[in-house]
């Protein structure tokens, strides 16, 4: 068994292997609105997605259109890029990566057609300059409408202080578009459910209900008592049953769904949870949601689907490299949020983060479950996929994803990534092209460059950044101000000639620590390359230190 | 007529402390670059870099605040300094110092050591060149001497560093309330100078002495106003630091032989006697005053080799005279490969 289990990981590695060498670096130049990119979406047409970047106060959103090559390769064929009109709104909130809960962790990216476009929440800043004011929806339909939408909060809203004081807890965490209706379905958390309606010849109507939990039915506000909770459960997220047409809602008391007349429980198993999420899609249907609450500082969550034809829930069943289900899943590890799901014919890709961040990837779920791609050398089994298995080329977090026509007979796969842009796969995550801004280098060595060039905390990276005429062999080494060498990263490691960087970034980078793991104080530090064939560059990095050991 | 007993004594000593300096990387735990105090490390002074960096033996060594303050001891008159240092990769530094005598057994000096890079350009994540900044980094003597006798001093001096990343202003950071300046509690150093008999001379200085736990000097760096960046720790190597002057003749000429060993304790403990938690590193530096006046020097500073010469003249202004002495220093950077041929340094003394 072992040996099969090997053999498979090596046959694993090795398709990976193949699949970075086929990761190409899609574009070079400036090519995203920015590399710190927080949501990706569908265009609406065969091989057009929309990223959405945020950095500092900057915000704006990047077409990107793709073609696939006759090696099934994507190739970037081209981009156009477009800021957000107000820089006091944007779609990627304050503290998305710190926040606990699962419903304000995400950003929902849906595209909802040629009247709206791609979807997108949108807030407002604060008084203290933060973004954490939901203010409405961005309607993005191409690079010259990026359009925001305002949405009118109750003033019974702002008069309970619960709500007032945390408004978050009414931020847009989810979106449907009824196509046949032409009603978009907005979640709204505390408040309920949105409507907005463009299907009326004066324009859009909007309209904000709250779902009574005795009754099922969806309420207009009217006063205080409407913000009841226990009464009025949050509706976290919604969706369109793609065969029956009907609405479905994940809401703090259970799955609910519209039949007839009005909603109904549509789960036993999940009639008294926090359900945080909804997502259908695939063939045949699989229907996932996640449960997730805050107990005490602890997240607990879990991961349900109804597959097929089944009439209930069950729990995502975590499988070994054999197939063997396993008691434990990656909620009993970490403490995971779902961040977005996409589906491509059988597979459900399920994007997954942990709070704060410092973990991030996407499970692939089949038939039977989610199926660890690797058994590690500790013996803990691998279900994330990610940087490990070629999805980014470099450490960062990914915080989007989503499936997208590539042409008219492939789908293609779209991960966003905080600082290493945007990566897209042809063939259903086995390879990945990364599509990010870079600078442009002089070759052989003629110019460093560290990216970022300072490094905030302990553990952050800085590629170093480099090209070469030829086949050469690379050392590279970290020097203090007095010329001491603190570090030595690689040393005559082979890297190939390239038109655009020749840096490996799995292994090109500095993370401001000494040999030793140390790290170092706060200070400038100089980075030599040198090649076998007499070419030495320099390149600069500042750290701001950490914590003396 | 070369003294032949001298001659010996000085190569095995320049032999044991070259050695000494080849054996850099003795610990396992930390590389000394990753550490504070690099300003200090790298030394003050055109004339004294030019020998190897030594000076702490030298009763003319300048700035002697930051050298070995018990040289204060023996100041007649104000004396001053002034020193450009351009090395490669556009860095920047330079000491200025001004010292004299109080009383008939007491000096005070102050010195300023200054590194800066000139050229940091902050890329952001998108491979963008958003700014440019000039960090700096200086230390801060203020040093008094009492002598003991004719040939003994004994010294203290407080020193404080003041550093500047100047990324405050960038775009990179905006949003945030980024601090970029950052001064260290005052430390202490104390030293010791012997002057044998007219060829030796010795000293012993113990660097970094603070008032806090452990005596070591370490301090929490925040780098942002808000709380929104991770805040450091900073911590300065104690440091021990034995020099040893020895001076005769060759052909009739002047000759001086400058030794230092030190002892980098990277722990912050009060005292660690575990050789891991210690960086050793040696400088040993000659000079020969090869015509009157005109000096030529040689020296190593850990692998670092060094060049210098230095020519020493007066200026009268009516009666009195003003002596003066202009230094150059080459030096080459062994482990980076960098050499850099613009190191400037005048000084001179008010009688």
């Amino acid at each position: 068994m072992k040996k099969s289990v090997t053999l498979k990981s090596l046959a694993f590695s090795a398709s990976l292997l193949a699949g970075m060498t086929l990761c190409g670096n899609a574009y070079a130049g400036d090519v995203l609105f920015g590399n710190i990119v927080y949501a990706v979406g569908p265009a609406g047409q065969n091989g057009a997605l929309w990223a959405f970047s945020r950095d500092g106060s900057y915000s704006g959103v990047t077409l990107l259109n793709f073609n696939v090559s006759s090696k099934g390769s994507v190739v970037t064929d081209s981009t156009g890029q477009s800021p957000v009109e107000s820089d006091t709104m944007t779609a990627a909130r304050y503290e998305i990566l710190e926040e606990s809960l699962a419903e304000r962790r995400r950003i929902p990216a849906v595209y909802a057609g040629s009247k709206l476009g791609l979807l997108l929440p949108m807030y407002a800043m604060d008084k203290n300059d933060r973004y954490s004011k939901p203010a409405g929806f961005y309607s993005i339909l191409d690079l010259k409408n990026v359009n925001e939408h305002p949405i009118d909060v109750p003033s019974i809203a702002t008069d309970l202080d619960t709500l007032k004081n945390n408004p978050i807890m009414y931020g847009i965490s989810g979106f449907a578009y009824d196509s046949t209706a032409k009603r978009l379905w907005v979640a709204r958390g505390a408040l309920g459910l949105m409507v907005h309606d463009i299907s009326g010849k004066n324009g859009a109507k909007d309209t904000t209900f709250v779902l009574n939990s005795k009754t099922g039915l969806l309420e207009k506000i009217k006063d205080k008592s409407s913000l009841d909770l226990n009464l009025y459960p949050e509706i976290f997220d919604v969706s369109i049953h793609p065969e029956s047409g009907n609405l479905w809602l994940a809401t703090s008391k259970g799955v609910w769904s519209w039949s007839s007349s009005k909603f109904e429980k549509a789960s036993d198993t999940l009639k008294n949870s926090r359900v945080t999420g909804i997502w259908m899609g695939g063939s045949p249907l699989q229907i996932i949601t996640e449960t997730s609450y805050k107990n005490k500082d602890k997240i607990e969550g879990g991961l349900w689907r109804r597959y097929d034809k089944a009439k209930e829930f069950s729990k995502v069943n975590f499988l070994d490299t054999a197939g063997k289900v396993q008691k434990k899943d990656v909620y009993d590890e970490a403490d995971y949020t779902v961040s977005d799901v996409a589906f491509i014919g059988k597979t459900a890709y399920v994007l997954v983060r942990t709070v704060g961040g410092s973990i991030s990837g996407y499970l692939k779920l089949d038939s039977l479950g989610a199926r660890a791609w690797e058994l590690d050398e500790d013996g803990k089994l691998q279900w994330l996929y990610g940087y490990e298995t070629g999805a980014t080329d470099r450490k960062a977090i990914i915080t989007s994803m989503c499936s997208f026509p590539l042409s008219k007979n492939r789908m293609g796969l779209a991960i966003a990534t905080l600082g290493n842009g945007v990566s897209v796969s042809a063939d259903s995550g086995a390879t990945w092209s990364v599509v990010l801004n870079r600078a442009k280098l002089n070759n052989n060595l003629g110019s460093i460059r560290m990216v970022p060039s300072v490094i905030i905390a302990p553990g952050d990276e800085s590629l170093v950044s480099y090209k070469v005429g030829r086949e050469s062999k690379i050392t590279i080494e970290v020097f203090s101000y007095d010329m001491r060498k603190v570090r030595t990263i690689v040393k005559d490691a082979v890297r190939n000639a390239d038109a655009v960087r020749s840096t490996n970034p799995k292994e090109d980078y500095w993370d401001g620590r000494d040999d030793h793991g140390k790290d170092c104080t706060m200070g400038v530090y100089y980075i030599r390359v040198k090649d076998n064939h007499g070419h030495i560059g320099w390149g600069k990095a500042m750290t701001l230190g950490g914590n003396f050991r | 007529m070369i003294n032949l007993k001298n001659l010996v004594v000085a190569s095995l000593a320049v032999g044991v402390l070259t050695s000494s300096a080849m054996a850099i990387g003795f610990t396992k735990k930390s590389e000394l670059g990753g550490f504070d105090g690099f300003v200090e490390r790298m030394g003050g002074g055109v004339r004294e870099l030019g020998r190897g960096n030594t000076g702490s033996a030298d009763t003319a060594t300048m700035p002697a605040a930051y050298w070995n303050p018990a040289l204060l001891g023996f100041r007649e008159n104000l004396g001053y300094t002034l020193n450009v240092e351009k090395r490669d990769l556009d860095r920047l530094g330079g000491a200025l110092g001004i010292e004299g005598k109080v009383g008939k057994r007491m000096g005070v000096g102050f010195a300023v050591l200054y590194r800066g890079d000139r050229d940091f350009k902050i890329i952001d994540e998108d491979d963008q060149t958003v700014s440019t900044s000039k960090p700096f980094f200086s230390m801060f003597y203020l040093g008094f001497a009492y002598r003991a006798t004719r040939q003994d001093a004994f010294g203290l001096s407080f020193s404080m560093s003041y550093d500047n990343l100047d990324i405050a202003d960038s775009k990179y950071f905006e949003g945030i309330e980024v601090e970029d300046s950052f001064r260290s509690p005052v430390t202490v150093n104390l030293s010791w100078f012997r002057q044998w008999n007219a060829k030796w001379s010795s000293s012993v200085v113990i660097r970094n002495l603070s008032f806090s736990k452990n005596l070591s000097a370490r301090w929490t760096k925040n780098p942002s106003k808000d709380n929104s960046l991770y805040s450091t720790e900073g911590v300065r190597p104690k440091i021990l630091q034995i020099g040893l002057g020895y001076r005769s003749k060759i052909l009739g000429k002047p000759v001086y032989a400058w030794m230092e060993a030190l002892d980098y304790q990277v722990a912050d403990t009060l005292l660690a006697f575990d050789p891991q938690l210690h960086v050793w590193t040696g400088r040993v530096g000659f000079e020969c005053e090869v015509v009157p006046n005109a000096t030529f020097r040689v020296g190593m500073d850990d692998l670092n080799w060094m060049l210098g010469a230095g020519y020493k003249f007066e200026i009268r202004v009516g009666r009195r005279k003003f002596p003066i002495e202009v230094n150059y220093a080459f030096l080459y950077e062994t482990s980076a490969g960098l050499w850099s041929p613009f190191s400037l340094g005048l000084r001179g003394y008010i009688p």
